[in-house]
């Protein structure tokens, strides 16, 4: 197993915009599940216990989701490519106030396999940027960014800090009302637990934002660094390796 | 260092007055305790000192409060920063970052100071309050009293003149809260650094103090010396109230003064040997070699143990060893890897709906998860909806537990004994066979407790019930629990009469057993029913 060492907050989201690009540039399926493939070993060796590296393993869910809708909303609407027919859908009838648009028709074997394919590619992206926040903590990477966007840094604090918490007041309160014997799914379940949810997390943020303010945050412009993030030599290794593959791509 | 001149303070859309014409000046190198029943605005006094309220909350504030020679009106929180460090109730909601260290420095670095005094300043504040080892861990995975102490230590490290400190115990055990004010005590002395506390829990910092600041309800507030405030004062430690019932002319605050001045009392008295022999009732939970394990971490290692009908149990045991797993085991709401956990002869994690609500009633920490009603009056509604018993029956029972309460008023809005009212009518509406609590004291005043003790005993002895209730809370359980069950790092350590478990471990010993040892007498009524018998 690799030893888990720490990088350059930047490093790995300059490595993954560059992989990006070369998903993008290569325009092939093949690639880019390689890429993501590549991608989630990294990201699993690198794992850590922390809120923000979840968010691999749901972006690869949602991207999975995505590929399933695009396939069926392709091969439903869109332009018609011949070849192949696999089976047929009926026509729509539209209004004659729309033309141009087809819904249903033939579908052929190239028309699905574009568009998944079409798919897999926007996906590889969105996980490849998944995977660049899952192994950045979202609070270092508000160190190193400049001081006048660090403004903007109280909003990303509240929001990483009081999401991960949300999850698991949802769970306490789910659980809390399902010993009041209340069923937890449905609308109406819903909106029990979303009002002690909401509150509760109104009143976390105000705690944190009183916290902050009382800390002196955002009083003095200037701001001092303890133990300034260098980039290191592992650092350099990884941006170059990355921005070789999008050279080459 | 702190001065209040004539300060008045009334929150928006209120009528009453939270503070009126308070007039009160710390001097440098005190700890001044506030004291109060629950909303009575304790903390509201707190957060006036760094400018919080009304700079952050709204509210008109009349009078002028200065710290150091600055007054709050005219600075913002931010601005007082390196001269107010404040700790919140709640340390938890307060971290904005990830691990210990960093979040160490970033009220230095909100300060711009430079990195060689960072450097330094951390490391002396991790040798001040032993969090050397701990310098890397992620905050989110340090233990109630562990971060209470990181919360402390980051509003140290700016060098402050003046700590602020909002129940600074309310969720520790009585160690850790031991720990925490006793770094408190020695900053006050070797730094002369000035400490305002907030604390319900009076018997842990009453020995502490140099002055007292006793809010009452209506917002008149009086100032002076413990010996001074407690003499008359509503709120008193149990080592008060017994000083008061023996008649004794002085007060002592401490176990030892206690111990001298009732030097005489004690001799006079003939040891008795109390044997409680325990009523064995039915079995109504019966946990068999339970085992819980989270993430690769045994939590709970094989715990075996019955509770019977008519018995209050109290579960006691340091943060993090085990209590709210086993509440939570015996609710079946656990993934337990094996045993198992019989509530009625039934499992207790396949109990469901009305079934569930007639068998076990459960308390969260939290007791606003269980209630989602706009009004006290819909909540009521909806729990007599629920078990389909007559229309108002809760309402009935909440006007039995704690009267007075507005019908129409935000569950909210409530104080926090007003609020476990009404998840307890809530939940006693389904008329369960078993209750069970998890730490319900947090937030509550003395007077909200003994209404809780009350309706507890009533549930147990009336209705030939059991109770079981996780805390940390010693005086609750000397009053209330007929037996004791002590866990640390999910085993069993003790199962006893709450007598013997208690007298038995001196950090879990209540203030009157220490006094009055070797006499077996856990509370102020024990000693009572014992000179009762006397005479």
């Amino acid at each position: 197993m690799m030893k888990k060492l720490t990088y350059h907050p930047l490093t790995w989201w300059i490595f993954c915009c560059a992989i990006a690009i070369a998903i993008a540039r290569v325009n092939s399926p093949l690639f880019a599940i390689c890429a993501v493939g590549a991608m989630s070993i990294l990201v699993i060796s690198q794992k850590q216990d922390a809120p923000w590296s979840r968010s691999f393993i749901w972006s690869l869910k949602l991207s999975i989701w995505i590929i399933a809708v695009r396939t069926v909303i392709g091969v439903l609407i869109g332009v018609p490519i011949p070849g192949t027919v696999l089976f047929r859908v009926p026509i729509l009838q539209l209004p004659s106030w729309m033309p141009g648009i087809r819904i249903g028709g033939d579908v052929t074997l190239e028309r699905l396999s574009s568009s998944i394919s079409e798919g897999i590619v926007i996906c590889a992206i969105i996980v490849i940027f998944s995977a660049a926040s899952s192994l950045t903590s979202p609070h270092r990477l508000l160190r190193v960014l400049p001081i006048y966007i660090y403004e903007f840094g109280i909003s990303i604090v509240i929001a990483t800090s009081v999401l991960p918490q949300l999850v698991a007041s949802v769970t306490r309160i789910r659980t809390a009302q399902r010993l009041r014997g209340q069923r937890t799914s449905g609308v109406k379940a819903f909106k029990r637990i979303a009002i002690p949810l909401l509150e509760e997390s109104l009143a976390r943020s105000l705690d944190l934002a009183a916290a902050m303010d009382s800390r002196g945050y955002g009083y003095s412009k200037k701001r001092s660094r303890y133990r300034p993030i260098k980039f290191a030599r592992i650092d350099t290794l990884i941006v170059a390796t990355g921005l070789i593959v999008m050279g080459l791509s | 260092m702190i001065k209040f001149s004539n300060v008045s303070l009334i929150y928006p859309n209120s009528t009453t007055t939270v503070i009126e014409d308070l007039n009160l000046e710390i001097p440098e190198g005190e700890l001044v305790l506030v004291i109060g029943p629950t909303g009575s605005g304790k903390s509201s006094l707190l957060r006036l000192i760094n400018g919080l309220v009304p700079h952050h909350t709204g509210g008109i504030l009349a009078g002028d409060i200065s710290v150091d020679g600055i007054s709050t009106a005219l600075v913002k929180p931010g601005g007082l920063a390196h001269l107010i460090g404040i700790v919140g109730q709640n340390p938890a909601n307060a971290f904005v970052a990830d691990t210990v260290e960093e979040e160490l420095v970033f009220g230095m670095e909100a300060l711009n100071l430079s990195n060689d005094v960072m450097r330094k300043r951390v490391e002396e504040i991790l040798d001040l309050l032993s969090l050397a080892p701990l310098r890397n861990r992620a905050i989110s995975t340090l233990s109630g009293g562990e971060q209470q102490r990181v919360a402390i230590a980051s509003a140290l490290v700016t060098h402050p003149k003046v700590l602020v400190l909002d129940e600074p115990t309310s969720a520790l055990d009585p160690i850790a809260a031991e720990e925490v004010l006793s770094i408190l005590h020695r900053l006050v002395h070797d730094l002369s650094l000035t400490v305002v506390i907030a604390e319900h829990k009076l018997e842990r910092v009453i020995q502490f103090a140099d002055r007292i600041v006793h809010i009452d309800g209506a917002g008149v507030a009086s100032v002076g010396t413990p010996e001074e405030i407690l003499r008359t004062s509503s709120i008193a430690p149990p080592i008060v109230e017994l000083a008061r019932v023996l008649g004794l002319k002085e007060i002592g605050l401490t176990v030892r003064e206690m111990r001298r001045l009732t030097n005489e009392f004690r001799e006079t008295q003939k040891v008795e040997n109390i044997d409680a022999a325990r009523k064995i009732g039915d079995a109504v939970v019966e946990v068999k070699n339970l085992q819980i394990a989270y993430a690769g971490k045994n939590a709970i290692q094989n715990i075996s143990t019955q509770i019977f009908d008519n018995e209050i149990v109290a579960i006691m045991g340091r943060n993090g060893a085990g209590k709210s797993s086993l509440l939570r085991a015996i609710a079946g709401i656990s993934e337990n890897n094996s045993g198992s956990v019989l509530v009625c002869g039934e499992d207790s994690q396949k109990l469901e709906g009305k079934k569930r609500r007639e068998t076990i009633g459960f308390i969260p920490q939290e007791p606003s998860d269980l209630l989602y009603a706009q009004s006290v009056k819909s909540e009521c509604e909806q729990a007599d909806l629920d078990n389909q018993i007559a229309k108002g029956t809760t309402q009935e029972i909440l006007n039995q537990l704690v009267p007075g309460i507005s019908k129409d008023a935000h569950p909210r809005d409530l104080s926090e004994g007003q609020r476990l009212a009404l998840a307890l009518s809530v939940v006693l509406s389904a008329n369960p066979k078993i209750l069970v609590l998890d730490e319900p004291t947090r937030g509550l005043d003395y007077q909200a407790k003994r209404v809780l003790v009350k309706i507890l005993i009533d549930f147990a002895r009336l209705f030939n019930r059991s109770v079981v209730i996780a805390t940390h809370d010693v005086e609750l359980v000397a009053e209330l629990a007929t037996r004791t069950i002590f866990i640390a790092d999910g085993e069993l350590i003790a199962d006893g009469t709450t007598i013997d478990v208690l007298l038995s471990s001196p950090a879990f010993a209540p203030q009157v057993s220490k006094v009055m040892s070797p006499h077996p007498w856990l509370t102020v009524a024990d000693v009572v029913s014992a000179l009762n018998r006397v005479n």
